[in-house]
């Protein structure tokens, strides 16, 4: 049965217009099913291709709770005052209007990957040829001791957007100055390497501009080393001297504890009471469908086939963005962009006939330190040794001059112009 | 988009580079140039360019005779008929 689909459908793609026109009612009992759970930029960047290039030969459901999609990537510059809410929330209507996807905004409660469905949180279940599965990060929240999902509304993480990401910037807002900042940062593997890093210059850009210089921010890490470290610590030196300071585990001996209520961070070095804001970044997984689907492995992510993103434990199913176990490459929304765009090429291949090419995958990360002064580091992507490695990687120069750093800066904003067009319309 | 894949695959008999892969290998620049070739400052438009241009500034890149390290990084691992597919399809968008 699914070989004669197959074949049919391969024998035709290449008249998939005609029969778009044509021949409807064959097409409506031969389609095959892609289901994406997870409409960021993996789950909607894959939904929007396969639908695109597969024109109409193949059906396309994307699920996804939220009606709006608040872009994690430049919510610290949100934070820092370089944009505003709006322009980093975005919608599916393009999706349907454009692509004829069917964007259902339930949740994904279970996969059932013998019957090959997904159930979803109005009751109903949805029956796939191939799943997609992009559902990002979910966090431990019993990585911080003393911290949990309840002291989020005290203690707030934003590290996944909405309203966490109003929660920060508010806090941030009202914080007077001479208070102090503890931000607590997460373990690899970690969503957005940079992106402590990043919210720690833009929270105290923020602070400088409001007059607030003696305000200090202390950065509490579990690691040795971070992305991008020598270009930050040189830039915090240079913008924002005296107020952030930033400590690795020798020096701090680990976080023991926190005390929402108090505003307390005990480390084995130091404890920090009445902070004004404690942001905790807590340790990540992949979200909660993947892994009670049993996609995932003992670190909590999913193993994939670095040739086509698939799942290393189901054929029928791809992984995409933050909740993939991507070698080389950072869990970044250009890393799931980039990744959708190859599993969307081999889906259209194994249901449409499709001609394929061999996988590469890039990245790049720009993260802004202060006005005009924006940092970059990417790399390009294949699959070799099996895993995805990289064949080609750059970063930004200590020494360079500030006509580059703002160059820099103009191709960060335009990349979000390009990625959030790409992904949404 | 019915009208657009019928067009294209028309014109492909008279183009140097070959489509399909030039449309795959698009899908890497449109994440930060605009597939519609509306420039945005600091990312050219890339739309509707003479074959013979683009691939010339490709080349340019993947040489590092052009300074930028991302256009580097991408055009570095890019074969001269990747250059050429990506020439004829970013032409045809226009």
């Amino acid at each position: 049965m699914k070989i004669s689909r197959r074949h049919f459908i391969s024998a035709s793609a290449s008249f998939a217009g005609v029969m778009m026109l044509g021949a409807p009612s064959v097409i409506g009992q031969a389609k095959p099913r892609v289901v994406v759970i997870g409409g960021g930029a993996g789950g909607a960047t894959a939904a929007k291709y396969i639908a695109k290039d597969s024109g109409g030969a193949i059906a396309v459901t994307l699920i996804e709770p939220n009606a709006k999609y608040q872009t994690c990537f430049h919510s610290n510059l949100y934070l820092g005052g370089f944009r505003d809410y709006p322009s980093i929330v975005h919608d599916y209507a393009m999706l349907k209007s454009k692509y004829g996807i069917d964007v259902v905004s339930e949740s994904a409660t279970r996969i059932d990957r013998d019957k090959k469905e997904v159930s979803l949180s109005g009751g109903k279940t949805v029956a796939y040829d191939r799943l997609v599965v992009s559902p990002g990060i979910d966090l431990k929240y019993d990585s911080v001791p003393g911290w949990s999902q309840a002291a989020e509304e005290v203690m707030p993480h934003a590290w996944k957007p909405g309203a966490q990401t109003l929660l920060l910037k508010k806090r941030l807002d009202a914080v007077e100055n001479g208070g102090v900042i503890v931000m607590i940062a997460p373990p690899n593997p970690y969503r957005c390497p940079p992106g402590p890093y990043e919210r720690v210059s833009m929270m105290a850009h923020a602070l400088k501009v409001a007059g607030k210089d003696r305000c200090k921010i202390f950065v509490i890490d579990p690691k040795e080393t971070f992305s991008k470290q020598g270009l930050f610590q040189q830039g915090w030196e240079k913008y924002y001297k005296g107020m952030v300071e930033w400590l690795g585990p020798k020096v701090h001996d680990g976080v023991k504890s926190v005390d929402p209520a108090s505003g307390t961070v005990v480390t084995g070095f130091e404890t920090y009471k009445n902070a004004a804001l404690v942001n905790v970044i807590p340790a990540q997984m992949a979200g909660a469908i993947a892994r009670d689907a049993m996609l995932a492995n003992a670190s909590g992510f999913c193993a994939i086939d670095p040739t086509n993103m698939k799942s290393a434990v189901d054929s029928n199913i791809y992984i995409l963005g933050d909740a993939s176990i991507a070698g080389d490459m950072p869990k970044s929304a250009f890393s799931a962009n980039s990744q959708a765009k190859v599993a969307a090429l081999m889906i259209r291949g194994e249901l449409a006939g499709a001609r394929t090419f061999d996988a590469r995958y890039s990245n790049t990360c720009w993260s802004l330190i202060e006005t005009d002064d924006c940092v970059k580091v990417g790399g390009a992507y294949e699959a070799k040794d099996g895993k995805i490695t990289a064949s080609s990687t750059f970063v930004s120069k200590t020494d360079e001059t500030p006509d580059v750093r703002k160059q820099s800066q103009a191709e960060n904003m335009a990349w979000y112009a390009g990625i959030s067009a790409d992904i949404f319309t | 988009m019915l009208a657009l894949l019928l067009v294209t695959s028309h014109v492909q008999s008279v183009s140097a580079g070959d489509r399909e892969l030039g449309q795959y290998l698009s899908s890497e620049c449109v994440t930060c140039h605009q597939i519609t070739g509306k420039a945005i400052e600091g990312v050219p438009p890339i739309v509707g360019w003479p074959e013979d241009q683009f691939e010339a500034v490709m080349k340019s890149y993947k040489e590092k005779e052009r300074d930028n390290p991302v256009m580097q990084n991408i055009a570095g691992r890019l074969k001269a008929e990747d250059i050429a597919a990506l020439a004829t399809y970013f032409r045809e968008l226009r």
